[in-house]
């Protein structure tokens, strides 16, 4: 699999890239040469150019932190099966080498075989996040590549995105000629090798466009044009092209295990944020947190066999020879064979000093136990999300945890001598008063109160609680979609009153920089007249923006003036009936069940997860995972494991 | 390169000697060492770990570090493993397994020594490649009894005499400078400093001490073969 040979190893010959390296930080970010990293240029240069298809996979962030990508992992490893097509990567550079390029008017290239991504067929970015929108500007323009779609001649790259956020694009929509939604694992080498016939038969981009926009997941966004009311809402969302459909369908892979996990993962030379082997044990989520992207646009829920799980694990093992091994789901404790895979993980992990690590456990007996066999040191200390501060307000956001639930884990871990908790609150949550702030102060005495009545026998000398809070973004595809963020003077009088109110000396209080988080609401519910606006706040220095030291508040709120109302305009609550810009996109659950799940939250009534029984979100269309429409007629209890 | 003394040797106390170049070149130490760690992982040779309870680490012991974007060519690292294995088969398969530019082109049995493999280290041969880079190290040293260059560390400078670092210089050609220099825990020369040194006094560009190649031929010491 060692196919890095003599073409990645020529560059260092040369003084001047030597030179380029020398002047950066962790030039190793630049270099490639990693294992498992593929270098196919004896079969690229064997081919007729009209014959293969050069694919750069552009992570708009650091190299650290695309590395860390499950993403970026598997369309490499999938896409460079495929003889024809061949794969690259390429990260924004850092603030050292971004200024080098300019300063020398160097192309951002490739890391593989160092080709300007101008020469690229096609240019495809991964977005996970609205604060790294900025950083696909500046790529592009490194690149030498016109932003925007409509500027871009025949000959120019196809410029595309995939990834969670492309739910809603708009914002981006004018620099991006087709954006993929949903799944990518068989949407993208299919899009492929339709492009490699285009090419070969030597037809237009819009040829191309116009053959692929039917798809499941295609979205093509010049195919549609947007009229607003006076008010800036949207009035109207057309198709503007003759092949283009109303409404677009995310893709879905139907059963997971068919999706190939990457088992030759490419294996940084330094660091990353996440060092480790990733292995997604099921996509979706069954419970409906009311402000989850995530747990609505991932639905339905599909699980992979705990047998191609821990094949998978074995692969991973001893071809990365990594430390630790991370299971990746949004809510762990509901893999239907948790206890088996996590058995069996252990006798392997054990005997080798490999880490397992699982995230996003619930609150329950079983979870406990494991994280306990898990953490051998506990050093890591346990991490609960309550969300909110009172149980009222979990109700609202539909979030199924209970007093009875942290309060009985809690005292569970401190008896077995946990000594750090870390709790994740939301601030600026729909229907949130003063109370539920208070609710946050309180829990976090309780705990304290709990902890001191075990006896100093069993718990540990001392205890840490961090309370930790991030500020709600109401996000499309959601129940709070319809919601209003609340202001930035309301967020710092939230956080105030918190940080007041936490004052015991055991206890402290981290909260996240609150401008960005205008700008991801601004961004995640926007439209296309906000491309200006990022488009200017990317000429005026806006990059790398979801790191804390490189976002710069003014900047955006300048860029912000652009449009009739800023922010404000964004960030508002929306009426009932008001057209969203992401209309057209249908990504599985209905607007009809978000509107039910408003209403419900409002009256803090509960929804029941899908694993007792149906609640009708939309997803049943593709009948299929542990989707209770797709089971029923079966009986679901011989499908889960009894714990 | 230099062959194993005997062959089908099985041992448990591992001296390797590796080289490294390309993009492996440009990575720092640490991630060196995390680099190895995989590998010895991914080949399943059966290092042993430190008894530590709380941070246990395999038992690797390199004997120097190289800076980013210095190529060795017979670097040392002790391994002591669990059971002894045989090297032959067990070298051939690391090296398999070893990411593109690193390699193992030694072996041999860990000197018998209480002292740890750093402090064995005494001395170290390195090339240079860049323009002219001969005569700016001529320039630098012929005509003073020393040249002393600041170091700054945690936030201190101190002054270095790089002359007595420096133990013995060949010119290869005018762009190829070998040196022999001390390496270690006494004496070390670090390579940046004789960089700067060569651009300060003896009139190197700075554009040919940053494109400079930089290679760690081999590294001298007692017990160290």
């Amino acid at each position: 699999m060692n196919e890095s040979g003599a073409f990645a190893m020529k560059r260092f010959n040369s003084p001047a890239y030597r030179s380029m390296l020398r002047s950066v930080e962790k030039p190793a970010r630049y270099v490639g040469g990693e294992l498992h990293a593929v270098d196919k240029s004896d079969r690229f240069f064997s081919l007729a150019e009209k014959d293969r298809v050069h694919f750069a996979l552009c992570f708009p962030d650091l190299y650290e932190i695309g590395m860390s990508n499950l993403a970026i992992q598997i369309i490499y490893a999938l896409l460079n099966r495929d003889e024809n097509v061949f794969c690259e990567r390429c990260f924004a550079p850092a603030a050292d080498l971004r200024s080098y390029l300019k300063q020398r008017s160097m192309p951002l290239v490739s890391i593989e075989t160092m080709t300007p991504l101008s020469a690229f067929d096609i240019v495809g970015f991964s977005l996970h996040y609205e604060l790294a929108f900025t950083s696909v500007l500046e790529m592009l323009s490194l690149a030498g590549i016109p932003l925007y779609a409509e500027d871009r001649e025949e000959n120019s790259p196809l410029i595309v995105a995939g990834g969670p956020i492309t739910c809603n694009i708009e914002p981006m929509a004018p620099f991006f000629d087709l954006v993929m939604i949903g799944d990518g694992e068989f949407l993208l080498p299919a899009l492929l090798e339709i492009y490699r016939e285009h090419k070969a038969s030597g037809r237009s981009k819009t040829d191309f466009l116009r053959s692929v926009c039917g798809m499941d997941g295609v979205y093509v966004p010049s195919f549609y044009k947007v009229d607003y009311h006076d008010d800036g809402s949207v009035k109207e969302i057309k198709t503007a092209d003759p092949c283009a459909p109303a409404v677009v369908r995310k893709a879905v892979v139907r059963d997971l295990n068919l999706a190939p996990i990457p088992c030759d993962p490419v294996v940084p030379n330094i660091e990353v944020t996440h060092d480790r082997m990733i292995l997604e044990i099921f996509r979706g989520c069954a419970r409906g947190c009311r402000f989850c992207q995530a747990g609505f646009t991932y639905r339905p829920l599909r699980e992979r066999s705990p047998e191609t799980l821990f094949d998978a694990a074995e692969k991973l093992i001893q071809s990365t020879g990594c430390d630790e091994i991370g299971l990746l789901s949004l809510s762990s404790s509901d893999y239907s064979h948790l206890n088996q895979l996590t058995r069996e993980l252990l006798r392997v992990t054990d005997a080798k000093h490999i880490n397992l690590s699982l995230p996003s456990l619930r609150l329950d007996a079983f979870s406990l136990q494991l994280a306990q066999r898990l953490a051998k040191t506990r050093r890591a200390g346990l991490t609960f999300a309550p969300e909110a501060g009172t149980q009222r307000l979990r109700d609202v956001i539909n979030k199924n945890i209970t007093e009875e639930d942290l309060f009985g884990a809690a005292k569970t871990a401190f008896e077995n001598g946990w000594d750090r908790l870390k709790l994740y609150f939301m601030l600026g949550l729909p229907t949130e008063t003063e109370a539920d702030l208070e609710g946050i102060v309180d829990l976090a005495e309780r705990l304290l109160l709990l902890w001191g009545e075990i006896p100093k026998t069993v718990r540990s000398k001392r205890l840490a609680v961090t309370i930790s809070t991030s500020i709600f973004i109401p996000k499309p595809f959601t129940p709070f979609q319809w919601e209003r963020q609340i202001s930035i003077d309301e967020m710092r009088g939230r956080q105030s009153h918190l940080a007041s109110g936490l004052r015991d000396r055991r206890v402290s209080y981290h909260w996240h920089a609150f401008e960005s988080s205008v700008i991801e609401a601004v961004l995640a519910r926007g439209d296309r007249r906000l491309a200006q606006v990022v488009e200017n706040a990317w000429r005026e220095g806006a990059y790398l923006d979801a790191w804390h030291e490189h976002f710069k508040w003014e900047i955006w709120r300048d860029a912000l003036t652009l449009i009739p109302g800023g922010a404000d305009f964004y960030v508002r609550e929306r009426r009932e009936d008001e057209i969203f810009p992401w209309d057209h996109i249908d990504i599985g659950v209905t607007r009809d069940f978000l509107n039910r799940e408003r209403k419900r939250s409002k009256e803090g009534r509960l929804t029941h997860s899908c694993f007792d029984g149906c609640a009708g979100c939309g997803c049943d269309v593709w009948q299929t995972g542990l989707c209770p429409a797709a089971l029923s007629g079966r009986d679901r209890s011989t499908d889960r494991e009894k714990v | 390169m230099s062959t194993p003394l005997e062959i089908q040797r099985q041992l448990s106390r591992v001296l390797l000697f590796f080289a490294r170049q390309g993009a492996a070149a440009w990575i720092a130490h640490l991630d060196t060492m995390r680099l190895f760690e995989r590998a010895f992982n991914r080949a399943q040779w059966p290092v042993a770990w430190t008894e530590d309870a709380f941070n246990p680490r395999p038992m690797l012991v390199f004997g120097l570090p190289a800076g980013v974007g210095i190529e060795t060519r017979r670097d040392p690292l002790e391994v002591t493993l669990e059971t002894p294995v045989d090297m032959n088969c067990s070298v051939e398969k690391l090296n398999r397994l070893l990411p593109p530019g690193v390699e193992v082109v030694a072996w041999g049995e860990a000197p018998a020594t209480k002292k740890s493999l750093m402090s064995l280290v005494k001395a170290a041969d390195y090339l240079f490649e860049a323009p002219k880079i001969c005569r700016a190290f001529e320039k630098t040293f012929s005509s003073r009894p020393s040249v002393i260059v600041p170091w700054a560390r945690k936030g201190q400078v101190k002054e270095i005499n790089l002359t007595p670092r420096i133990l013995d210089a060949r010119k290869i050609t005018d762009d190829t400078l070998c040196i022999k220099a001390g390496a270690g825990s006494e004496n070390h020369l670090r390579v940046d400093l004789l960089l700067e040194a060569l651009v300060r006094d003896g009139g190197l560009s700075d554009e040919s001490a940053a494109g400079a190649r930089i290679i760690r031929e081999r590294i001298y010491g007692d017990l160290l073969f």
